[in-house]
């Protein structure tokens, strides 16, 4: 039970493999292309975003430009304008002067516009009335003519403005003077360039380390960076930047930024995707290496159930249901079962023919042999009657009873074979019972031992052995049958070895002998009825012996070679939970 | 005897109300006051507190002028006229002071009593003001009381209902005028004011209003309803449908009283340096800032506006010698009476100057030591000495300032006194830490047919006298 339990389990593990191989082989098919399919796509979709966030950058640049240029060339016209048509000769007022600037700023749409004399002395603003009469200061932006930081009113004090200007000298009332008139680049343009572009457009004044850009805007919050650089990447607040930058002086820049989270969300987004489609592919593959498996294993372990019934001796036509080449494979087992199955069948009336023929043949032998020697011991008698039996009774007499104690020592042997053919055929079931082998071998062994005068008996009998069902006196004649014929094997001495011991369908029980052995033939013939290798045997014992065996549910079996002794071996199941009674 | 003021009112109106029947509307004007009509004054902040204090914003003093009235007020000589103290008289010298009190009413009904006015004093004299740390000093007993080293104030007695006494240690120029401060109001044992108007709304965001009280000490005012209304701007005034007679206007009520002051507190750099402080004095053109950045205003060289305090003549600014030490940061804290044009403009100076500035509105009172701040001053009291000893401590109580004020509060001469105060002046001014920009009236101007409405010296605007055409 232990055996077919572990076959069994063999049997499980072999299913098992089957099954791990087909998933192993769909992942390994379905995952590794879904994998680079995700990489390509990834890197594929990076290299995009990147191109666009680089076209995105270089059009607000382009933008900003474009922007600039444009409301230079307003202030430009503006200014000219103001110049040509509007600054009279005539002795300036200080009202004039003062309000001069706000008036014709907002008739001209400017929302910036200054008049400076020739010493730099503010005489009317528009943005900045507070300084008429004061030093304009240095606002200039280096390499720009046409940039400047611009003081405007704020609330109580000033504020600085970057703007764009126009400047133009004048006269003015018999005054030299600068009319510099333009649009403010403040935040809240910068809001709207950077609404339109869709990146955060900013101007960083390198030179007084200022940024220039819309109220919320994150580049104001970033940590410094070099715009000289051109581009770069930039952490803000655990966002990264992508920005470029282009130079609108000597240290005045256009910074345009985009975040790139998109890249970020593009690629988690793609990379979630992939796991969802890469744990579906799993599933599936899971899915159909189980139904595949089943579907192949099936019909294998089906017919490995078969050929190991077929091993066993179980040849009746099981057909297992199967297709294709699992399927042949079924037809071909089948075909070859009823095979094996006629074959058997075919031999096993052979070997009843045989066996048939070979108890006729020992019977006729045994029968002749005593039967020869009666038909003689008459013929001399009748020989003797007629040639001496008037003239010499005595003679005749002495004949008489020579012959006819021949006649019945011939007819004692027929008896005997007679009755031992009876008993062969008369074997009676066994009545089982509890029986413990160790004493039934000492009680056999005791009756032999006394023939065993140059034979060395041992006997390893274990300890604990459970007792066995058993007929007493059939397990007896059947060891003693086994005893004897060792005995006989070993004539000029030897050693007679009887051990029992556990196994793990029940008890095991060996005789050995130091005989000659058997070879191949004398094995494999050694159990047929009326086969013997002795003069005078019937050869039944041996048939004797394995048709006790077998009725007590065990088996035998022989390990002999020339020269080596020979080792039967008799294997009982242990008691059952109910057994026989005597 | 003089007729009571209410009678005299009476008579007036019922004489202007016959003339005006036979009249058509165009010289009802003409006619004089009338009772009747509501007066609505928009102002940019609404008014913080009802209590008697000094006020710190123009919403508070109107809102005192109307509720409150005090012991005294003080001409522009700081001689005291009657108020609720209808009369006064001096003994031993001129320490002992024993005022009368008019037969006034509270608007709760109660009459006002001498326990009333020593309840209001000793609340006075414990306040956060000027006035009434002089008077603490002068009072007996009045430094300890002030400190709350004691309860004891043996030099302020309710003699009776009627009449309370003063007793000084010595005897000073002008021992009544601290009881013209705002802060010096007296009220009811409930917290009734006795002033002109009674409030008829709690104070709000929006503003508060009130009616006139029939039975104020100089008798009912003319208006029936003042309204004071908290808009930024005239405009958002009308918006909310709310139009005012009395608002921020181009032709602001006389007199130019306020003080724009820029106050360079020394405490830390660039204005610890004296000179630094000097140029800035120097630089500002005054006379531009009052012309084209102050509506209504005019330059001002002095602290003490010479209705108050004749002026020496003012020496044109020097510059100080050697290179201008000029750079640095500011961040100038101005407060919400001072126009922002003339915030701007003297921020324009002072970027001129080579300073980087940064004006916020602000609270100045609470500004941290070592910001300069630029503010419109008026006196709590109109009275040199006690403006002089209010600059003093907004400059930080210069010791050599302080004892001379001191000394100059002894002195009964007054031209005498006149003169040490000028030159107190003249000696705080030049440290450069108080520097007059120019003088400004009340951002209000009534529109026509508003009349009587006036100013005072302490920014406080005078309106039980004054009367709408209908």
């Amino acid at each position: 039970m232990g055996r077919a339990v572990s076959v069994r389990a063999q049997a499980v593990r072999r299913g098992q493999g089957l099954r791990g191989r087909l998933l192993a082989a769909f992942v390994l098919v379905a995952v590794p292309p879904l994998l680079l399919f995700a990489v390509f796509v990834m890197a594929l979709l990076s290299d995009r975003l990147e191109r666009a966030a680089g076209q995105r950058l270089r059009q607000g640049i382009d933008g900003v430009r474009a922007r600039v240029t444009g409301l230079q060339r307003q202030a430009e016209a503006g200014v000219a304008s103001i110049v040509h048509d509007n600054l009279s000769s005539a002795p300036l007022t200080e009202e004039k002067t003062r309000s001069a600037a706000e008036e014709l700023g907002a008739s001209h749409g400017l929302p910036l516009l200054e008049i400076v004399d020739g010493s730099g002395r503010v005489l009317s603003s528009r943005q900045w009335p507070a300084g008429v009469g004061l030093p304009e200061g240095d606002r200039e932006v280096a390499g720009a003519s046409h940039l400047r930081w611009e003081t405007v009113a704020d609330d109580y004090g000033a504020a600085e403005r970057m703007a764009v200007v126009a400047t133009r000298p004048a006269t003015w009332g018999g005054v030299p003077v600068v009319v510099r008139g333009g649009f403010p680049l403040d935040a809240e343009m910068l809001a709207e360039l950077s609404d339109l572009m869709g990146a955060e457009v900013a101007l960083r004044d390198t030179a007084r380390g200022r940024w220039v850009a819309r109220a919320d805007s994150p580049l104001a919050q970033a940590a410094p960076f070099d715009p000289a650089k051109g581009e770069g990447t930039v952490d803000i607040s655990g966002t990264a930047y992508r920005w470029a930058a282009a130079p609108l002086g000597t240290s005045l820049w256009e910074v345009v930024a985009v975040p790139h989270t998109l890249l970020a969300v593009v690629t988690g987004g793609v990379g979630w995707v992939t796991l969802g489609v890469a744990v579906l592919a799993l599933l599936a593959a899971l899915v159909t290496a189980l139904v595949l498996s089943g579907r192949i294993a099936g019909p294998v372990r089906a017919l490995a159930a078969r050929a190991r019934a077929v091993g066993a001796g179980d040849l009746e036509h099981t057909a297992v249901e199967a297709s294709d080449e699992v399927g042949e494979l079924a037809h071909a087992f089948a075909s070859m079962t009823h095979e094996l199955r006629t074959s058997r069948e075919r031999l096993v009336q052979a070997e009843r023919v045989a066996a048939w023929r070979e108890m006729a043949r020992r019977l006729a032998h045994e029968l002749k042999n005593p039967i020869f020697p009666i038909q003689l011991s008459i013929e001399t008698l009748r020989r003797a009657l007629d040639q001496d039996g008037a003239q010499d009774g005595a003679r005749f007499q002495s004949l008489f009873r020579e012959s006819s104690d021949t006649i019945l020592d011939e007819l004692r042997s027929l008896r005997a074979i007679v009755e031992e053919f009876s008993q062969f055929a008369r074997m009676p079931p066994p009545r089982l019972a509890p029986t413990d082998l160790g004493e039934l071998v000492e009680r056999v062994l005791a009756l032999y031992r006394a023939r065993a005068a140059t034979v060395h008996i041992e006997t390893e009998l274990a300890a604990g052995l459970p007792p066995v069902p058993a007929d007493r006196d059939l397990l007896a004649r059947a060891l003693g049958n086994l005893v004897a014929n060792a005995l006989e094997a070993m004539p000029d001495g030897g050693t007679l070895a009887v051990k029992t011991r556990a196994v793990g369908e029940g008890v095991a029980l060996e005789v050995s002998d130091t005989g000659p052995g058997l070879t191949e033939e004398q094995r494999t013939r050694l159990f047929t009825p009326y086969y013997t290798t002795k003069k005078g045997g019937t050869g039944l014992g041996l048939a004797i012996v394995q048709g006790i065996v077998s009725d007590h549910g065990g088996r035998i079996q022989v390990e002999s070679a020339p020269g080596a002794g020979t080792t039967f071996t008799l294997v009982l199941p242990s008691a059952p939970i109910m057994m026989a009674t005597p | 005897m003089r007729p009571e003021p209410n009678v005299v009112r009476a008579a007036a109106a019922a004489m202007v109300l016959a003339l005006a029947l036979g009249r058509g509307p165009s010289a009802r004007s003409a006619l004089g006051p009338r009772y009747g009509g509501e007066l609505r004054i928009a102002v940019a902040e609404a008014a913080t507190t009802v209590e008697p204090s000094v006020p710190r914003g123009l919403a508070d003093r109107i809102l005192a002028g109307l509720m409150h009235e005090m012991l005294l007020g003080v001409d522009e000589e700081g001689r005291p006229r009657p108020a609720l103290a209808q009369s006064w008289a001096s003994a031993a010298d001129g320490r002992e002071w024993t005022l009368r009190l008019a037969a006034a009413t509270f608007h709760d009904g109660a009459p006002v009593g001498s326990a009333d006015a020593v309840r209001g004093l000793r609340r006075f004299l414990r306040s956060e003001s000027a006035a009434a740390a002089h008077l603490a000093r002068a009072l007996e007993g009045g430094d300890e009381y002030r400190r709350r080293g004691t309860e004891a104030l043996p030099g302020l007695i309710a003699l009776d209902e009627g009449r309370l006494v003063l007793r000084f240690r010595v005897a000073t120029a002008v021992p009544l005028a601290p009881l013209a401060s705002p802060a010096a109001a007296i009220v009811s044992g409930r917290g009734a004011g006795a002033g002109p108007f009674v409030p008829t709304t709690p104070p709000s965001a929006r503003g508060v209003s009130a009616t006139a009280f029939g039975r104020h000490v100089r008798g009912r005012p003319f208006l029936d309803v003042v309204r004071l209304i908290a808009a930024p701007s005239d405009r958002a005034a009308r918006s909310e449908g709310l139009a005012a007679d009395v608002a921020a206007s181009a032709t602001p009520l006389p007199p130019a009283a306020g003080l724009l002051l820029l106050l360079l507190d020394p405490a830390a750099p660039p204005l610890a340096d004296g000179r630094v402080r000097a140029l800035i004095a120097a630089s500002v053109d005054r006379a531009q800032l009052a012309r084209h950045f102050l509506p209504g205003g005019e330059a001002a060289e002095v602290l003490i506006a010479p209705t108050l305090l004749p002026a020496l003549p003012v020496p044109p600014p020097r510059v100080p010698p050697g290179p201008a030490p000029v750079s640095g940061r500011l961040v100038l804290r101005v407060s919400s009476e001072v126009p922002q044009s003339a915030s701007q403009r003297v921020v324009a100076h002072l970027t001129a100057l080579g300073l980087e500035v940064r004006a916020v509105a602000a609270p100045v009172a609470s500004a941290p030591p070592g910001s300069p701040r630029l503010l419109v001053w008026y006196p709590e009291v109109a009275e040199a000495g006690l403006a002089l000893e209010e600059l003093a401590a907004l400059a930080g109580s210069p010791a050599p300032v302080r004892t001379a004020l001191e000394a100059a509060d002894s002195v009964r001469d007054f031209d005498r006194r006149r003169a040490d105060l000028q030159r107190i002046e003249e000696s705080l001014r030049a440290t450069h830490v108080l520097v007059p920009l120019a003088r400004l009236p009340l951002p209000l101007g009534a529109r026509s047919g508003v009349h009587a409405l006036r100013a005072t010296a302490s920014g406080a605007l005078v309106v039980e006298n004054a009367w709408v055409e209908p």
